[in-house]
């Protein structure tokens, strides 16, 4: 057994780097120029090549993809000379990078040809003061100093070759001279929780996900509750009555519903429940980050039609596995000696008929979440899918990759339960 | 003498027809094939007459917006005013009859589930006899590739897809291909497990065969039953795929209508006029619960035969 598990253990690990890889590979290298979406496509390739300079995206691959994964702040640290560390800014609750220079948190800025230090208080703020001796001389003989930005990069100024940069301001592109030479955007790495930055928004995506992925394991586990109990109970009554007309109406309503696309459902839902009967709000915007606890009313209609779509999947589930076992020599032995026959339906056949339903569920969990997000794209809920589908359209590959990594992991852990469960609810298996 | 050299000829063809049908015709057994198989044909018909004839040119804005059926307009119009009819009608045909290659207005005959089901049962055949004929670390490598793609929930994957490399008919083809290949892999890997053990294989490789043609001359074709019943099914999928990404609205890209993405369209005006996302729906929910039903038919009575 335990050697069952290490293996499993060691292949998902290794299922997680591929998808890690691909996932790089396609979004990072396969896809266009991310700059002409974020700087619109007015910019000059002057401006855009300064931006990609900006977002690191000049540094090759391999290294992109190791920096995504692990970090970099240890590879820019043995540039900058000194532990880089995050505090929390005041103003945005976000972490902000510094260089630890003997205890105190450190940054610096060129202005004018001048170096500053900007040296974090404790109450978040920071003084500013100009610095000498810091810049280093190369072969070439000039100097150059590795430091941090207040942009949470480590970059190389030059002296003297204060290169001209296009800063994003929130007013569109603005030309600044004394810019660095070279840049490498701070990130812990997705393996350390950090995902990089949004392109989109700007803000860390870790920051940014978190809420979004509360909503969905709300909507998600309300509507679990909701699937479990009614799929069981029309599954197995459908599979007790095999060929009766009720099993017939069972069957073909669960097929109608299964092959019936999320977007329709939800849209016939809608119609009948917004703006026939007016009962529930149509859409679930939110105004607030809470919303979702103050109006539950908002997640009425997604979680209706998430029910209605998984519901006939796990219905035929149970009923073909109920059918199974209520055609096994020991159901009918039971039936035979006399046993009553809902004794014999509860206690010898649901409790070996549940037992592929259920993992097969665990395996369900990846077609959940393409349901979700479908669902959470009709109704404008925010949440994981939302986000995802957003960040995509968008081509914003740090969000996408972070999200869908996350999905990944979900489906992957959630197998990974799946077989296990399988694996010990099931001796004849545990060993092959 | 002649008479009888063009009886042998004429005689020869009735039988392979016959054989032929008498293959086909094993659906009509069940009445659930037999239903889904009607409801599919429907679908077909409807997508070779609109290639020569729908009631009016579907991307033609030449009605009052969003009225309900009529004697004119069958269906009624949509948001723009054009024939809903029309535009359903000729919605089939990128699913099933061509695909639109993105070098100038050339075509590839066959639709865009067509190919992409094709593609993935392609490239998951390849995967999964090799896999399961060489066995060992071939089998170990293909599949935890393959565990990768399978870890991907679908319509992730599809918009990590669309992020990559953008809209368009091929990209869906892609797409489809991608997320259907691991499944088919999956099952002619278990297939050719089963089926490498038997007598005519040890033949072949006493034979000295190369092992490309035991494995698609030998193996592939004593798969086809499941494999058959199995592509049926990611039509349908397919279809299904299709419809949602166009509801995203990054599926098919405009001129031809898509289905999925005229209840997108649709769905801005439901208040003025619900029926309009009614009909395209329909269409898909039919389209796949015909292939389903196909499917289940032909699993059945295949099952039956083989017994």
């Amino acid at each position: 057994m335990a050697r069952f598990i290490a293996r499993s253990i060691l292949s998902t690990i290794t299922t997680m780097l591929l998808v890690s890889m691909a996932l790089f590979l396609l979004l990072e290298v396969g896809s266009g120029d991310i700059t002409v979406k974020i700087l619109g496509v007015f910019s000059t390739p002057e401006q855009r090549a300064s931006y990609r300079a900006q977002l690191g995206l000049n540094a090759p691959a391999w290294q992109r993809y190791v920096d995504w994964l692990i970090g970099n702040d240890w590879r820019a640290a043995k540039r900058v000379g000194y532990p880089l560390v995050t505090a929390t800014n005041p103003q945005t609750d976000e972490k902000d990078w510094w260089a630890d220079v003997d205890g105190q948190l450190t940054r610096w800025k060129l202005e004018d040809g001048h170096l500053q230090a900007l040296e974090r208080q404790a109450d978040g703020s920071t003084t500013s003061h100009l610095v000498s001796g810091k810049w280093q001389t190369n072969a070439a003989g000039q100097e150059f100093f590795w430091g941090l930005d207040n942009k949470n990069n480590a970059v190389k100024w030059v002296r003297g070759e204060g290169s001209e940069v296009w800063v994003l301001t929130k007013a569109g592109l603005r030309k600044a001279g004394d810019g660095p030479q070279e840049y490498i955007p701070l990130r812990k790495g997705l393996l350390r929780g950090d995902p990089g930055k949004s392109l989109q928004y700007g803000r860390p995506v870790a920051v940014t996900l978190f809420p979004r992925v509360r909503n969905t394991a709300i909507l998600a586990g309300v509507a679990f509750l909701f699937i479990m109990p009614l799929a069981l109970f029309f599954g197995i009554i459908a599979g007790i009555n095999d060929g009766k007309p009720l099993d017939r109406f069972i069957s073909i309503t669960s097929l109608g519903a299964t092959a019936t696309p999320e977007f329709v459902s939800g849209i016939f839902l809608i119609l009948i429940f917004g703006i026939w009967l007016k009962a529930l709000p149509a859409v679930s915007i939110f105004l607030s980050d809470d919303a979702i606890f103050k109006d539950p009313k908002l997640i009425a209609l997604p979680i209706l039609t998430l029910t209605a779509v998984e519901l006939g999947y796990i219905i035929r589930m149970t009923r073909a596995s109920m059918v199974e076992v209520m055609d096994s020599a020991y159901i009918r032995t039971a039936i035979l000696k006399g046993m009553p026959y809902w004794r014999v339906v509860l206690r010898h056949a649901v409790r070996n008929a549940l037992m592929a339903p259920i993992t097969v569920i665990m395996l369900h969990v990846n077609w959940l979440i393409g349901g979700v997000v479908v669902v959470e794209v009709i109704f404008g809920f925010p949440g994981l899918g939302k986000y995802i589908y957003d960040a995509a359209i968008f081509g914003d590959f740090n969000a996408v990759e972070a999200a869908a990594m996350l999905t990944v992991t979900i489906a992957i852990a959630t197998r990974l339960v799946g077989d296990l469960a399988y694996t010990f609810l099931n001796p004849r298996i545990r060993y092959s | 003498m002649e008479a009888m050299q063009s009886g042998l000829k004429l005689a020869a063809p009735p039988s392979r027809l016959r054989r032929m049908w008498k293959n086909i015709s094993i659906i009509f057994d069940s009445r659930v094939g037999t239903i889904g198989m009607i409801m599919v044909l429907f679908w077909i018909v409807t997508a070779l007459v609109s290639l020569f004839w729908t009631p009016y040119p579907p991307n033609a804005t030449d009605f009052i917006q969003n009225t309900p059926p009529n004697i004119q307009n069958l269906l009624g119009t949509d948001q723009l005013g054009r024939d809903i009819l029309s535009r359903l009608m000729q919605g089939t045909q990128v699913i099933l009859l061509k695909t639109r290659l993105p070098w100038g207005k050339a075509i590839l005959p066959g639709g865009v589930a067509i190919w992409g089901v094709l593609g993935s049962v392609t490239l998951g055949a390849v995967l999964g006899l090799n896999a399961g004929y060489r066995g060992g670390w071939t089998d170990q490598i293909i599949m935890q590739f393959l565990d990768a793609l399978i870890a991907f929930p679908v319509i992730v994957l599809y918009l990590v897809v669309i992020a990559a490399l953008g809209q368009g008919d091929l990209v869906v083809i892609v797409a489809i291909t991608i997320t259907g290949a691991p499944g088919v892999a999956r099952l002619v890997r278990s297939l050719t497990l089963d089926i490498k053990t038997r007598d005519y294989i040890r033949a072949a490789e006493t034979r000295a065969e190369t092992i490309w043609y035991i494995m698609f001359k030998e193996i592939l074709p004593n798969a086809r039953g499941p494999l058959l019943v199995d592509s049926m099914l990611r039509v349908g999928y397919a279809i299904f795929a299709i419809g949602t990404l166009g509801f995203l609205g990054i599926g098919l890209p405009p001129p031809d209508p898509d289905w999925g993405n005229m209840v997108n369209e649709a769905r801005r005006s439901i208040f003025a006029n619900p029926l309009a996302v009614v009909w395209p729906s329909l269409a898909i929910a039919s389209l796949v619960i015909g292939l389903n039903l196909f499917a289940d038919g032909l699993r059945e009575e295949l099952s039956r035969y083989q017994k």
